[in-house]
């Protein structure tokens, strides 16, 4: 009996833990594949993502699926989880493609798994649209199978810059810190050249190797220099202890910004009242209000609509998500085949307004239909105070104490 | 002035680090257990504090008996139903077991507390004590205290009581220890649990000083190993002085080159490795490294 029990149990093992929910009859499925950070440090983005993917494939088959060639196809999407891990994520998207044969691929959550799986996706010469690979240095090998439906990191500090520089009086000096990881690096170093294209003077700006715990000397460093406006760049864990440790501190700043960190759940549940002033840039906001056209609906009926099916009101992962699957969405209409090499020319020459925002691709692979905006932390809820056109409330400046 | 406080910052933090060693250097040194599972241990004793500072508003300071019983329980069952199973193997497999369980711990703390980032902020996190040019946090101070007082206390119970005589006993000779009426199967889990203790104790401070997650477990865990390595195994002035050593290089790099702080901290523990690899107060009749 044990003889036949193993291999059974084995079997039984593979058939339940194999990507859910195949199609009975897998000809009329579209399959797309995404390796995801469904475990590990990111895996609450990781589901975010993943949720904002589902939504799409929801509302694409409840309103009838793609019609490709007089057929209909449903959508798919396989999932594997990368536990956080960019050599992972490789090997998945290599088995999604070598033995789930899916026909796209969706990225996976993060600069680094992306840069690492773009590479599969550009040597199977199959079609990537990733809505988390925020790092400039993704785009710019010449890869042709990659597109990014956000802004990259480059662009993060800029309308915290410009929101400063608009203030009266004017803010002097800038100061930046940064973990010592390609995203921040990316961000950072773009955010000096451009504070110093903007007049201000940056007066510090340093890395700190990751897993650093305590920031309570770099502070006192940055304290000497007495900026005005500090800048930092990491883990979102590091921006909690050095938003607390500003105040521990006692470094006086009329502005402070992240790269990421204040809309991340757990910032202000953790800081209540420190969180107070602080800025993060934003891909997207509801009240951005941008208009769908292939979907025919607001930013705001989106973010109605997906809080009604997943229970929370999505911040910029779920939509940033679900446009990079409505982009493929798009470009299969336009091609009318699944053939990769001509739905990947289609992407490329994509221009739609979704309610993410405007679609259009440069060269790169980057979408540049689209700008920045800035939120602030107000009363505990971060709303958008840059640009002006966008702002639902005018920003706190200088930082209240 | 920078250098003052820096310095003054490093032996704030030196004795965090101290606390947090001391829980994995008795371990080591009394069962020569490298426990790999130490880093999720103190992310356990973090969430009770952080759970009853958000559930029942509790000042962080007074969740850390809570942190610590638990601990010790949690401590206590591990080793004598789990790890007192492999203790006569070889050292590679305790360290195979510890690592497991601390897979296990983290991915059980994962869908438990989920991946967010928690922390602790009491309403007086900005109040300080100032001294001139000097900036001293009084919950860092507070900090420090606790830290060193729990450090202090296990070095009591180690050194004047009858319970400490015997684990020493043990972790000499563990047939001699038996023949007088030890039982070691138990006293190896009431050592694990007052190691864990300390964990359940330094959780508590992270949540009040830092920020954590079920996976930064590791990086508390590589920094007790160097504290340990540095100070010395089973010594609680090691510790102490190990901590402090710690706190106060990585402190100084961070005014110098905040970006090699790490580069500096283990290449003094190559430094001390290659010069008195027993530690600076190691001795040698504890477990050998």
């Amino acid at each position: 009996m044990r003889r036949f029990l193993a291999p059974l149990l084995t079997l039984f093992l593979v058939v339940s833990l194999g990507p859910s929910g195949k199609a009975a009859d897998s000809d009329n499925v579209i399959k797309f594949g995404a390796s995801l950070a469904l475990t590990g440090g990111l895996a609450s983005e990781g589901r975010l993502v993943k949720d904002g993917y589902d939504w799409m494939v929801r509302t694409i088959n409840d309103r009838g699926g793609l019609t490709v060639g007089g057929k209909k196809y449903r959508v798919e999407i396989v999932y594997y989880d990368d536990a956080s891990d960019a050599a992972t994520a490789v090997r998945l998207t290599t088995k999604l493609l070598d033995e789930d044969h899916v026909n796209f691929l969706l990225g996976p959550y993060g600069s680094g798994a992306t840069f690492a799986t773009s590479s599969v996706a550009e040597k199977y010469q199959i079609p990537m649209v990733d809505a988390h690979g925020a790092s400039n240095t993704i785009y710019t090998r010449g890869y042709k199978y990659i597109f990014a439906v956000l802004n990259s990191v480059d662009q993060y500090p800029t309308p915290m810059l410009k929101l400063a520089v608009e203030q009266k009086p004017k803010p002097q000096t800038v100061a930046f810190i940064r973990e010592d990881t390609l995203f921040a690096n990316l961000g950072i170093e773009a955010g000096a050249k451009q504070a110093a294209d903007l007049g201000l003077k940056v007066v510090y700006n340093e890395k700190y190797p990751s897993g650093t715990k305590d920031f309570s000397t770099i502070i006192a460093a940055i304290r000497a220099q007495k900026p005005d406006v500090l800048i930092a760049g990491g883990y979102q864990g590091d921006m909690i202890v050095i938003t607390r440790q500003i105040r521990e501190n006692n470094l006086d700043l009329k502005e402070l910004g992240f790269l990421l960190g204040p809309t991340v759940r757990g910032y202000v549940e953790t800081l209540g009242g420190l969180a107070e002033g602080t800025l993060e840039p934003t891909q997207w906001d509801a009240n951005m209000n941008w208009h769908d056209q292939l979907f025919k609906m607001s930013s705001e009926q989106f973010a109605a609509d997906f809080q009604k099916k997943y229970g929370y009101a999505p911040d910029y992962h779920g939509p940033q998500s679900a446009a990079a699957l409505e982009v493929f969405y798009n470009a299969i209409r336009v091609a009318k085949t699944l053939d990769p090499a001509k739905v990947r020319d289609a992407i490329a020459s994509s221009t739609f307004e979704s309610f993410y925002g405007p679609i259009k691709f440069n060269e790169l692979g980057v979408n540049v239909g689209k700008g920045m905006a800035c939120i602030q932390i107000q009363h505990g809820k971060p709303v958008v105070v840059y640009p002006p056109k966008y702002a639902e409330a005018k920003a706190v400046y200088p930082l209240p104490h | 002035m920078e250098i003052v406080q820096a310095v003054f910052n490093g032996i704030l933090i030196g004795g965090f680090y101290a606390s947090m060693a001391m829980g994995f250097s008795i371990v080591w040194g009394v069962m020569n257990i490298i426990n790999l599972a130490h880093g999720s241990l103190i992310i356990i004793g973090a969430y009770i504090t952080y759970e009853l500072v958000s559930r029942f508003g509790l000042d962080p300071f007074v969740t850390i008996p809570f942190a610590a019983l638990a601990l010790f329980a949690i401590g206590y069952a591990l080793q004598r139903y789990l790890i007192n199973r492999v203790l006569q193997a070889s050292l590679f497999a305790t360290l195979v077991l510890t690592f497991g369980l601390d897979r296990v711990l983290v991915n059980a703390n994962l869908q438990i507390f989920s991946a967010d980032v928690r922390g602790v902020t009491p309403p007086y996190a900005g109040a300080a004590l100032v001294l001139g040019d000097l900036r001293l946090p009084w919950i860092r101070i507070a900090v420090f205290a606790v830290a060193i007082l729990s450090t202090l206390l296990l070095w009591l119970l180690l050194e004047k009581t009858r319970l400490g005589t015997a684990i020493k006993a043990l972790s000499f000779d563990r047939d001699a220890a038996q023949l007088v009426g030890i039982d070691p199967k138990h006293l190896y889990a009431l050592t694990f649990g007052l190691g864990s203790a300390l964990a359940g104790i330094a959780g508590a401070l992270v949540a009040t000083i830092s920020s954590f997650s079920p996976v930064i477990g590791d990086g508390l865990a590589m920094r007790s190993f160097v504290v340990v390595v540095l100070g010395g195994l089973g010594s609680v002035p090691g510790a102490i002085a190990g901590g402090t050593i710690l706190g106060v290089v990585e402190n100084l790099m961070s005014i110098i080159a905040p970006a090699y702080r790490d580069a500096a901290a283990f290449g003094l523990l190559v430094l001390v490795l290659a010069i008195r690899p027993q530690g600076l107060f190691g001795r040698r009749f504890y477990a050998e490294i």
